[in-house]
């Protein structure tokens, strides 16, 4: 089912045309074609020319280093790049990890029982590099690097090939404390901020002024998980984001249909699907779980 | 009181600071501000003290304990009864105070986690009375050995949500209540219940709560015309020691003693630890949104902890307790689940006081220091709570000999 061949599938050929089509209506219409080019920037901007433009947003997906196994987190990495995922987030499972719902606390502490170590992911990360050649982030919480020391942290994760690093728990309040940013910085790291839509425009400010690689807004105010209805004042919102944040946008926390794809794919540059996957891989029937992760991958991008 | 307060960036030293997601910060921002305010405001204190002294019977008695004194034949040992406060225990100073405080910021539902219970207890009681809705987790494991007070905080209508995960005790449920203000931040409070968490609630509660150490100091005066020696409390996270002890930080004369729980003894694996003892084993980390010293293993994932009271269970310390160790203004020892029994009986059988197991930590320690010191010192133990709820632990292992099976 596993295939690592690049350039990738029939699908994402499809997709390159789709996008050509996609910009070829927007002609015509001065506006949208403005908007187009803006998109365009900020996506050149941080992600580089080193992944292919696919889609008109790219997909970022999510797992728990570990989870249910090293092998098995292997597997359903290599899958999601496989099946068009632009940026994967691999979890370097902590004890207490308070930004997330219990999909992926339970994978945390599963893979924790798996007695999964810090350097079995950065392991994963460096054999994933060679295999796929998609963005890899790492996620964790900020106790992770603290312990195995920042700068031996970013210097390794930097050497296994890693983007960046999204770490909920260290806001830019503690720079001066930690000097987290710069030494992200200094092992040329993206520190990927995290937003939400209701971070006030204040802090938005001072958010953009540090933000590298990509911003990642959550679309609805609590820990990751499914939700089915998408925030309402959502465009209100993302407006005023906008208009402070200069590099791409992802929309995390809560996707996990089609419909919603269809509805925010013009709305950011990057959408993440985090536990969703998770789930599907929880729920289906023992032999079936790659397949049905499979099929779902393959129907978001259809 | 310069040396040890907190610097501009929300920090003790190193310790402290408010590692949040960034969804938390602006409510911390609010709070902190509303925080300054309110006890810059004269009315803001004047409904405190009023609350302290008519809702919570304070000032609560410091007790010279003379059976207990002759008996050890050592230091005189004053117990400040804070166990007789309204709902049982020191954690309804912090309560009332952030009561207010909600109040203020127009908040209508107070959230908080608990690991004995009195914590949730005193919350669901000021929930109850200031009208706000509640809801409190407790880990399952806690939820399982305090039962009565559970059955008190739904009474009082706070609604008590058994967590599941990880060790099932207190981290789990801060973890928790973590999780419950990320969702819903708006209308929530979250009274977190002792001097941990991010910046402000460390100096928050210490203000709260050093309405002890300012009873004692008049209390002592008026009885003895001396000021104490020794300083004795527990430390879970850390709110009745530092109540006790901030109004003395500047006396460098007095000893201050944390107690923490040693559950089994000293020893632990890479997973668990049989105890509570941070400042035994524990290193440097930053979790639930503050640096400290945690028990945790060389990749800085936390272990569980064990202690025969759920208020010690706790795998973290007060950032401001880390700190004053950190310059040798503390010291820190421990108390063995076995000693926490003894010391419970003896304090029973010679003062006719049951106090909580958390307490008898520090009763122990008292009972292990005064012998060893001149009749002319003068200990002030905090007996930061009363027993009641420990029936269902101490009972099982505690013969009694005439108790009838119903």
């Amino acid at each position: 089912m596993v295939k690592e061949k690049y350039p990738r599938t029939k699908r994402q050929v499809q997709g390159m045309r789709l996008e050509e089509g996609f910009y070829n209506k927007k002609e015509g219409n001065q506006k949208a074609e403005k908007d187009v080019q803006e998109r365009e920037k900020r996506k050149n901007i941080a992600l580089g020319p080193s992944i292919a433009v696919s889609k008109d947003f790219k997909l970022m997906t999510h797992i728990v280093a570990g989870y249910p196994s090293l092998k098995q987190s292997e597997t359903l990495a290599l899958a999601m790049a496989d099946f068009g995922a632009s940026l994967i987030e691999i979890q370097i499972p902590f004890s207490d990890p308070i930004a997330d719902g219990q999909t992926i606390m339970r994978a945390n502490a599963l893979a924790q029982k798996n007695k999964i170590t810090v350097e079995d992911c950065f392991k994963l990360l460096e054999k994933l590099k060679q295999r796929v050649k998609i963005p890899l982030l790492f996620m964790t919480y900020y106790n992770i690097p603290f312990t195995y020391g920042l700068e031996r942290f970013c210097h390794k994760a930097k050497e296994s090939g890693c983007y960046g690093l999204i770490i909920p728990d260290i806001p830019f309040d503690e720079e001066k404390q930690e000097h987290y940013l710069s030494i992200c910085k200094r092992y040329k790291l993206h520190a990927i901020q995290i937003i939400s839509l209701l971070t006030p425009e204040n802090r938005l400010k001072k958010i953009a002024k540090i933000a590298s690689g990509f911003i990642y807004c959550v679309s609805r105010t609590g820990t990751t998980g499914e939700s089915k209805n998408v925030q309402k004042n959502l465009d209100k919102n993302l407006k005023i984001i906008k208009k402070i944040i200069k590099v791409p946008l992802a929309l995390g926390f809560g996707i996990s249909t089609k419909q919603q794809i269809e509805y925010l794919r013009q709305k950011a540059e990057i959408l993440v699907i985090g536990s969703k996957i998770l789930n599907i891989y929880n729920h289906a029937a023992k032999f079936e779980k790659m397949n049905e992760v499979n099929s779902f991958l393959s129907t978001l991008l259809s | 009181m310069k040396n040890y307060l907190l610097n501009k960036n929300g920090h003790f030293g190193i310790f402290g600071g408010r590692y949040l997601p960034e969804m938390l910060i602006p409510i911390m921002e609010e709070l902190e501000e509303t925080f300054y305010q309110s006890i810059k405001d004269k009315k803001f204190k004047k409904e405190l003290n009023y609350l302290y002294k008519n809702y919570s019977g304070r000032p609560t008695p410091l007790y010279y304990c003379e059976n207990l004194t002759r008996k050890l034949g050592g230091a005189k040992i004053f117990l400040k009864n804070e166990g007789l406060n309204h709902t049982g225990a020191h954690k309804i100073n912090h309560c009332l105070g952030q009561a207010l405080i909600a109040k203020k910021m127009g908040k209508k539902r107070l959230i908080a986690e608990t690991g004995a219970g009195q914590h949730g207890l005193a919350t669901a009681s000021v929930a109850a009375k200031f009208g706000f809705s509640c809801t409190v987790y407790m880990g399952l494991k806690d939820y399982q050995r305090q039962k009565p007070n559970v059955f008190y905080m739904e009474r009082l209508g706070a609604k008590v949500i058994p967590v599941t995960t990880g060790g099932q005790i207190l981290r789990d449920a801060i973890n928790e209540a973590l999780r419950d203000l990320l969702a819903n931040p708006k209308e929530t409070h979250y009274l977190l219940g002792t001097v941990c968490g991010p910046h402000p609630y460390p100096v928050m509660n210490t203000y709260f709560q050093s309405i002890i150490g300012k009873e004692v100091k008049k209390q002592i005066l008026k009885q003895t015309e001396k000021l104490p020696d020794y300083l004795i409390a527990c430390v879970g996270g850390g709110s009745n020691a530092m109540g006790l002890f901030y109004e003395f930080l500047d006396n460098e004369n007095i000893q201050l003693i944390t107690v923490e729980a040693g559950g089994k003894g000293i020893k632990e694996n890479e997973r668990k630890a049989l105890h509570a003892a941070r400042f035994q084993t524990g290193k440097l980390g930053v979790v639930e949104g503050f640096k400290s010293y945690f028990l945790q293993n060389k990749d800085g994932q936390i272990k569980e902890t064990h202690s025969i009271s759920a208020g010690l269970d706790y795998s973290g310390v007060g950032p401001q307790i880390a700190y004053l160790k950190s310059i040798n203004r503390i010291k820190t020892t421990y108390a063995l689940d076995k000693e926490v029994l003894k010391a419970y009986k003896t304090l029973a059988e010679e003062e006719g006081i049951i106090a909580a197991l958390e307490s008898c930590h520090a009763i122990a320690e008292t009972i292990k220091l005064a012998p060893k010191l001149p009749k002319e010192k003068i200990i002030v133990v905090n007996c930061s709570g009363r027993g009641d709820k420990d029936y269902f632990i101490t009972s099982k292992y505690i013969k009694t000999k005439n108790l009838i099976k119903i």
